[in-house]
């Protein structure tokens, strides 16, 4: 981003870049950047903090007001930059299921009546329902694999159904209730559904697997932190 | 708290061995008064619209994110799994504060948010993103935006 930065400055626009990584910031000289003490992923902070969001942002602006030239870094503080675990936080819902086709039928369910309530979902990138997501790699190595709809390679299919395996499970989980920490939501998914068990195994098949472009997509699928965990037990 | 020596392994070499394009000079334009600024959102999260091709590992291309699509009509393309996407999943503001800049330009703090926002694919090497983002950059201009806040994930 901060190339982009200077790209773009370099046009002729006036830019401010919300900064995630601050040896990065350093090192490439932005002409505006704030740096944020918050997780990878939330350059704004918290989900449904409001008030902190408009203070990133406010923050990010005010660097337009400091006179020239640049490289301007300043460091954004927030008390409330890192947001802990919820300890009454669990999954409130009975997932209990025979194997993870019925979960997903379960947990399908319960993302319709949650994501409806909503009003809106960010699953669906692969096309597929999160239960007929949850099919097409439990049968991807099959003899007989789900059929992978056209438009696609079946690979990439593959990619995208995981990723909203994973949207549907996280999101259903953030909505059931409480205040969970990311770690929360994720220890949740990876440690105890029969989804992120399978995803997991998908992961080493793929990683493992004489077909390039799925050993590709093999660094995709889970947080090389807990890929890694994984293949160590 | 993302100090580098904060970010797990091995997601922490990665980042700190980046090949990161090194600028001589730092560009600098000075920015219109708040009244007059026009405002627009970039995202380094491959964001794309429902529906839309995603954006692909080395892409270098853009998506433009109309400021008043349904949330649940952008979605998350990034290929990239060492990253939160908990937050994203449950506010867009997150990752791209639209509604927050929105507010902003109703309390007069800002002249107005732009009409179409943006995104990138963070994975891809910063130097080939030079082209499209000069194209962008002209593009910008003639909407009469004059303002961009950049956000990576």
């Amino acid at each position: 981003m901060s190339a982009l930065a200077h790209y773009l400055e370099g046009d002729g626009l006036a830019t401010t870049l919300v900064a995630l990584v601050r040896e990065h910031a350093l090192a490439m000289r932005p002409p505006r950047a704030l740096w944020v003490p918050f997780e990878l992923g939330r350059p704004f902070g918290a989900p449904g903090n409001a008030a902190q969001q408009a203070r990133v942002l406010r923050a990010a602006l005010a660097l337009l007001d400091r006179p020239g030239p640049g490289p301007l870094l300043e460091d954004f503080a927030d008390a409330d930059a890192s947001p802990a675990d919820d300890p009454d936080w669990r999954f409130a819902a009975a997932l209990d299921a025979d194997d993870v086709i019925a979960e997903a039928r379960v947990l399908e369910e319960l993302w319709r009546v949650a994501s409806g309530q909503r009003g809106f979902t960010t699953v669906g990138i692969s096309g597929f329902s999160p239960r007929a997501a949850v099919e097409f790699i439990a049968r991807y190595f099959d003899d007989e694999p789900m059929p992978n709809p056209a438009g696609m390679a079946r690979v990439s299919r593959a990619r995208y159904a995981i990723d909203d395996i994973k949207a549907a499970y996280l999101e259903t989980a953030a909505l059931l209730g409480g205040h969970p920490s990311s770690r929360q939501l994720l220890d949740w998914f990876w440690e105890t559904t029969r989804a992120g068990a399978l995803l997991r195994d998908f992961n080493e098949r793929a990683y493992r697997s004489e077909d390039r472009n799925l050993r590709l997509i093999s660094g995709s699928l889970v947080p090389a932190e807990r890929s890694i965990r994984f293949r160590g037990r | 708290m993302v100090l580098l020596n904060e970010v797990p392994e091995p997601e922490r070499t990665v980042i700190a061995g980046l090949d990161l394009p090194r600028f001589e000079k730092t560009p600098f334009t000075p920015a219109a008064v708040p009244a007059r600024r026009r405002v627009a959102l970039l995202s380094s999260a491959g964001l794309i619209l429902r529906g839309e091709r995603p954006l692909l590992a080395r892409d270098a291309g853009y998506r433009e994110l109309p400021a008043d699509t349904a949330e649940g009509d952008i979605l998350c393309s990034h290929v990239s799994t060492n990253f939160d996407r908990t937050g994203f999943q449950q506010d867009l503001n997150v990752v791209l504060p639209r509604d927050r800049l929105r507010e902003l330009a109703e309390a007069g703090d800002i002249g107005a948010a732009a009409d179409t926002h943006y995104a990138f694919m963070g994975a891809t090497d910063p130097a080939a993103l030079a082209d499209k983002a000069h194209e962008l950059g002209g593009k910008l201009l003639a909407l009469g935006v004059n303002t961009v806040v950049l956000a990576p994930v």
